[in-house]
């Protein structure tokens, strides 16, 4: 008699907000891993799959070790994987109450906190930009006599460029303050940031171009599974990110050096295990690490990202690291690929969405898919956190890549009826 | 046969003269189906349009074309008009039932039952499209459209339940457009203004 073997299971920690949930199950499908889905809420018709599912009040570290240990008990568990920002801590915890690989508590909060990670970086020797942290209900007049122009103005906490604003002057710094203080006395802005949100980060701006490391971190040793050039310029007043195209066009001797300082950051930070998203800047003085998130690359956008001959997708990746497996041979495939994160032009209402099928007919284009529903209330950078969808293309060269995702791009036309008086702010997103 | 009552024919004739187009028809449609019942698509047309399977009602006042398709599920159907406190405008009420097909018969009930209500308690809905060869179509709506964890309700939910309730039932396929609300399995068939929208 053959005896069956022990499924094995991953903890997926992760918000309802993100769109990866589908292609981690999917990849588990495919490995033939059970996937526990663990989320802040319970999803509609959770009754139906009650092994399958876990509530996890990511915010609450000692629920969250609680019910993680509860369900272990029953179910044990062998990796533990995150796909967002907020749920990356609750990763973590439970990854360590479960005696499991993953990147530390402490690593992901100084991660996760942009105060934190410039102190820890600079403590480090990293270069870092002039930077200082606020009290929100400071005197912004009094703070612009204190900081360097051009500075940025940041949330400690949020991610995608929500409320980053460039000012040069003090009366842009006073209009950017107010703006992002507005933002962070949204009440879910408040709830989700807690005391972060009390305090707005300056920093000096940086000029230079923009790059975006994705790597996957094993026992403190960065590998980088792709870097991507930011091809469309990203100087300000905000900092809405639109194109990732991979591989980099940069000069070997300066993806060299991005990725030395990414794995300089990650020791700093003591990031151990899982995968880091990072976001780093080529200035005239060298390279500076200006965020990094212990995830995968946000939204959609995984989908540029194909391994082994485009047989295996980031997810299945990360499922497969998690679970010890020794993945350092895997390569990414050798064609180009990139993605369009589609802007919104504009907050209020969005109606109509014309031209996508023009632009799926673009020569290079694999996909053309929105994620916000017709009628939906929508806002840009810096209050708007989510994209209208995502373009993706695939070509022999990245250049060809950037061409079919900028001629997709002019195709399609966002009808978005403006927001009444008054309601600027009240969006569903928030 | 589709019968039209006296106020229907009285709202849609000053609808018509409103539009100053002289010869105009009626077309009536089913799109689909949704949590409440069949979904209805009615516009106005040029006499032109009338396509030539389409089954041809004269009301005396005006015509209405129906689609071959649409006909099948709305013989004995009333077209009505209603005015009143919590409902005003159009409606259709039809003898046919949802569906014909024993299997789709269970799945519906099976929506109607277990799974709509609990979906409709995160503002979604869950329309079935249609059941072929042991594949239930399906259609996500509400606040489904655009949920990240709308994966989690099909895979872990939606799939799961159907299978165990409807065991003919081997594969859920999602026929949403997540990317703009619209439904791409079934499109209306023929073109046409509608002023009932």
């Amino acid at each position: 008699m053959t005896e069956t073997p022990a499924p094995r299971r991953v903890l997926l920690v992760t918000s309802t907000q993100t769109y990866k949930v589908g292609a981690f199950l999917e990849a588990a499908r495919q490995l033939g891993v059970e996937l526990i889905v663990a989320a802040e809420r319970a999803p509609a018709l959770a009754w139906a799959s009650p092994h399958s599912q876990l509530v996890l009040p990511w915010w609450d570290a000692e629920a969250v070790a609680q019910r993680v240990l509860e369900f272990a008990r029953v179910r044990p568990i062998q990796a533990v994987v995150a796909t967002d920002d907020e749920s990356a801590a609750a990763a973590a915890r439970a990854a360590a109450v479960l005696g499991l690989p993953h990147h530390g508590e402490a690593a992901v909060g100084a991660a996760r906190d942009k105060l934190r990670l410039r102190e820890t970086l600079g403590a480090a020797r990293r270069p870092v930009p002039w930077f200082s942290a606020f009290p929100v209900d400071r005197d912004p007049r009094a703070v612009a006599r204190e900081v360097p122009f051009p500075c940025v103005l940041k949330p400690r906490f949020l991610s995608a460029s929500r409320g980053v604003i460039r000012a040069d002057d003090p009366e842009t710094f006073l209009a950017a303050w107010s703006r992002l203080r507005r933002l962070l006395e949204r009440p879910q802005v408040a709830a989700a940031g807690g005391d972060l949100a009390h305090s707005i980060l300056v920093e000096s701006y940086l000029p230079g171009g923009e790059f975006a490391l994705e790597g996957l971190v094993t026992r403190g040793r960065l590998r980088a599974l792709a870097l991507f050039d930011k091809p469309e310029p990203l100087v300000g007043p905000y900092f809405e990110e639109t194109l990732y195209v991979t591989p980099s066009r940069a000069p070997r001797k300066l993806r060299a050096a991005l990725w030395r300082e990414a794995q300089r950051c990650v020791e700093a930070l003591g990031l151990s295990h899982g995968p880091i998203h990072a976001e780093l800047r080529a200035t005239p003085r060298g390279v500076v690490l200006l965020e990094i998130a212990p995830r995968s690359i946000g939204g959609l956008c995984s989908r540029t990202l194909r391994f082994e001959r485009g047989s295996v997708s980031l997810e299945a990746l990360l499922l497969r690291h998690a679970l010890g497996e020794d993945v350092s041979r895997v390569r990414r495939e050798r064609r180009a690929a990139g993605v369009l994160m589609v802007p919104i032009p504009r907050a209020g209402v969005l109606r109509e969405i014309r031209g996508a099928q023009e632009a799926r007919e673009v020569p290079g284009i694999e996909e053309v898919r929105f994620t916000l529903p017709l009628g939906q209330h929508v806002e840009p950078p810096p209050e708007g956190a989510r994209y209208l969808g995502f373009v993706f293309a695939r070509a022999a060269r990245p250049e060809t890549v950037e061409a079919a995702l900028r001629r997709a791009w002019e195709r399609l036309e966002i009808v978005v009826e403006p927001a009444r008086a008054g309601s600027a702010g009240q969006s569903g997103l928030s | 046969m589709i019968h039209v009552t006296e106020l229907a024919k009285d709202k849609i004739r000053a609808l018509m003269e409103a539009e100053q187009r002289p010869g105009l028809a009626l077309r009536i449609a089913i799109l689909g189906r949704g949590p409440g019942g069949f979904r209805y698509d009615l516009g106005f047309v040029e006499a032109e349009d009338q396509a030539r399977d389409d089954t041809v009602v004269d009301t005396g006042a005006f015509k209405i074309f129906v689609d071959a398709a649409s006909m099948e599920n709305l013989k004995g159907a009333t077209l009505d008009y209603v005015e009143g406190v919590y409902e005003s405008g159009f409606k259709i009420d039809n003898p046919n039932p949802l569906w014909k097909d024993p299997v789709a018969q269970k799945v519906q009930e099976v929506l109607d039952t277990k799974i709509n209500p609990a979906v409709a308690s995160h503002g979604g809905f869950v329309a079935l499209l249609d059941v072929q060869d042991g594949t239930a179509y399906i259609q996500l709506g509400g606040g489904c459209q655009g949920c990240g964890m709308v994966d989690v309700t099909l895979k872990q939910g939606i799939e799961v339940v159907l299978k165990e309730e409807v065991p003919e039932i081997r594969e859920v396929v999602d026929q949403t457009d997540h990317a703009g609300g619209k439904n791409p399995y079934y499109q209306p068939s023929k073109g046409g203004s509608s002023p009932f929208a």
